[in-house]
């Protein structure tokens, strides 16, 4: 009967946690009250929602060409520049480069019909006109995240004298190749019928491919973590963030939504040189200039094997291809990436500004 | 007409059709002569939203099996996991640290379980049959939205739609004239 007596230990830790939730409110702040935006910067071009920002510089010596940085279609930008000491954009100005971000803004119903063709050949390439023109450069470094790293790529293929240098950090390309869930709902979707009924796709939509990726760590395991760390400031500052941004789902535009599931996941057009944007086809052997391609072993949003191919695709001769051990966040928003990635980023960059 | 009547929903649909439209015509007369605007499609709009609910049930029972489905694929799996998960710790540790392990061993195993499931062809298959069913659903439900628009005389979706794309091509129009503009000047 001895042997089934609780442990005091493990009463003490109950407690211990349903304290530490009790306190949660006094002890940290509302994800509401946090303001993601870490470092300063303008908004230096607008046109329709997509806004052009120009981050101030850090240092004083700069390298003469600047860099775009394209984030995902998926959520907002606010995660290259989560909070200072993980911050994918300081680390970029500290090393005297001259970074500007697109932020494609908040589709409403009115922005449905955008595709792929505004994307490119619209918004990135009135932004990179405006960078060229501003800094008096022919051309740029044009760095893309997720499906943000889709689009770059596309760009560089279309117009490769705008590009000095690409950066495709798991770029979404070869979608038959990728093994995650995402994909796999993402191939059995009938989505003309989902785009033709109900326009943008909706956050909650993204918010189940989200549910559904490690429903249990993510799902329990790591608010778990939270309570249990309550008391430890720079733990609950870091994970408010994230959760933060994570929430900030924009409506994806419906035809761009359809174009990317049809032509990448489903068709796979685009690895094959077969997609089409605006009319033009995009031929990825188009790609020559220098190429970096970042790629995360852990990601399960992008799976590697999704994002490699692009490294073979490209005609480039200066190309680069790093695999890192770490997921799909983590790779621009960690100490890791601050300690590992980012270095050899700039190093690379650098050289060929 | 009796005949062709096999389903108890057809007949109960085909009843409830007839005596709609019958009432409409006998009423049309004499409401036509005391009414000029709304209340003259009432009648009408009446029978087109009864119409879409009718319709709507069929598609519910395709939604509930396939909602069934879903739920069978994810109860299944728990099941199976947590089978493993007994096989591997038979009893529930009541100390600390082997409850670490235990919680460690438990989510494991069921993330990756679940993962394999949500990777699966057959969740796959059957996550996008339950999408296309809801989206049946969707489009009754606007149908029904739209006949009630149109009485007020409101715009439809489909017409709201038509004014978005007729925008988008202009905006896109004018961002290449714009743009041809640009460089015949800069010439």
């Amino acid at each position: 009967m001895q042997d089934e007596l609780v442990d005091p230990k493990l009463v003490e830790e109950l407690l211990s946690f349903s304290r530490n939730v009790a306190d949660a409110p006094k002890l940290v702040p509302a994800p509401n009250e946090i303001t993601l935006e870490s470092t300063p910067y303008d908004v230096v071009y607008e046109y329709d929602k997509m806004r052009l920002l120009h981050y101030k510089p850090l240092v004083e010596k700069q390298i003469k060409t600047p860099l775009l940085i394209s984030y995902a279609i998926i959520n907002r930008f606010h995660i290259l520049d989560i909070q200072p000491s993980k911050s994918w954009v300081r680390k970029l100005l500290e090393n005297g480069i001259d970074v500007y971000m697109i932020d494609w803004g908040s589709p409403s119903n009115i922005d449905k019909y955008l595709d792929f063709d505004d994307y490119v050949n619209m918004y990135m390439d009135d932004c990179i006109d405006y960078i060229r023109k501003e800094a008096q450069v022919e051309n740029i470094s044009l760095q893309g995240y997720c499906t943000g790293g889709t689009i770059s790529t596309i760009y560089a293929a279309l117009h490769p004298e705008k590009v000095r240098n690409l950066i495709v950090t798991a770029p979404v390309i070869d979608g038959w190749k990728d093994t995650t869930v995402v994909s796999n709902v993402g191939k059995h979707i009938d989505v003309d019928n989902l785009v033709n009924t109900i326009g943008n796709m909706p956050p909650e939509f993204m918010y189940y491919c989200f549910s559904i990726l490690k429903p249990f760590e993510q799902g329990l395991e790591k608010y778990y973590k939270f309570f249990k760390n309550i008391h430890d400031k720079e733990f609950v500052d870091s994970f408010l963030r994230v959760e933060k941004w994570l929430s900030d789902t924009p409506p994806i535009p419906g035809e761009l939504f359809r174009q990317w599931i049809r032509d990448i996941y489903q068709e796979n057009l685009l690895v094959q040189n077969k997609m089409y944007v605006g009319g033009k086809q995009v031929d990825l052997t188009k790609i020559s200039m220098p190429i970096f391609v970042q790629v995360a072993v852990g990601d399960h949003l992008v799976s590697p094997e999704c994002s490699m191919p692009i490294y073979y695709a490209v005609s480039s001769e200066d190309k680069v291809m790093r695999v890192y051990p770490i997921g799909h966040v983590g790779m621009i928003a960690s100490s890791f990436s601050q300690k590992q990635i980012l270095p050899e980023l700039c190093q690379w960059i650098k050289e060929r500004s | 007409m009796s005949q062709d009547v096999k389903q108890p929903l057809d007949y109960f649909k085909h009843a409830s059709l007839f005596w709609t439209d019958l009432l409409h015509l006998m009423s049309g007369k004499p409401i036509a002569l005391t009414s000029v605007g709304p209340m003259r499609n009432w009648a009408n709009d009446m029978k087109k939203i009864t119409t879409e609910m009718m319709d709507a049930n069929e598609d519910i029972t395709e939604f509930n099996q396939r909602l069934t489905d879903y739920y069978k694929q994810l109860t299944e799996t728990w099941i199976e996991s947590q089978k493993k998960v007994n096989a591997k710790i038979p009893t529930i540790p009541q100390d600390v640290e082997h409850l670490e392990a235990y919680k460690r061993v438990w989510i494991d195993i069921f993330e990756n379980d679940f993962t394999q499931l949500f990777d699966s062809e057959e969740f796959g298959q059957n996550y996008g049959k339950l999408v296309s069913a809801e989206l049946e659903l969707t489009k009754h439900w606007e149908n029904i939205t739209n006949v009630i628009l149109n009485s007020m005389k409101l715009p439809t979706r489909k017409e709201i739609d038509d004014v978005y794309k007729e925008l988008h091509e202009l905006r896109k129009r004018i961002t290449k004239l714009e743009k041809n503009d640009e460089k015949k000047n800069a010439r």
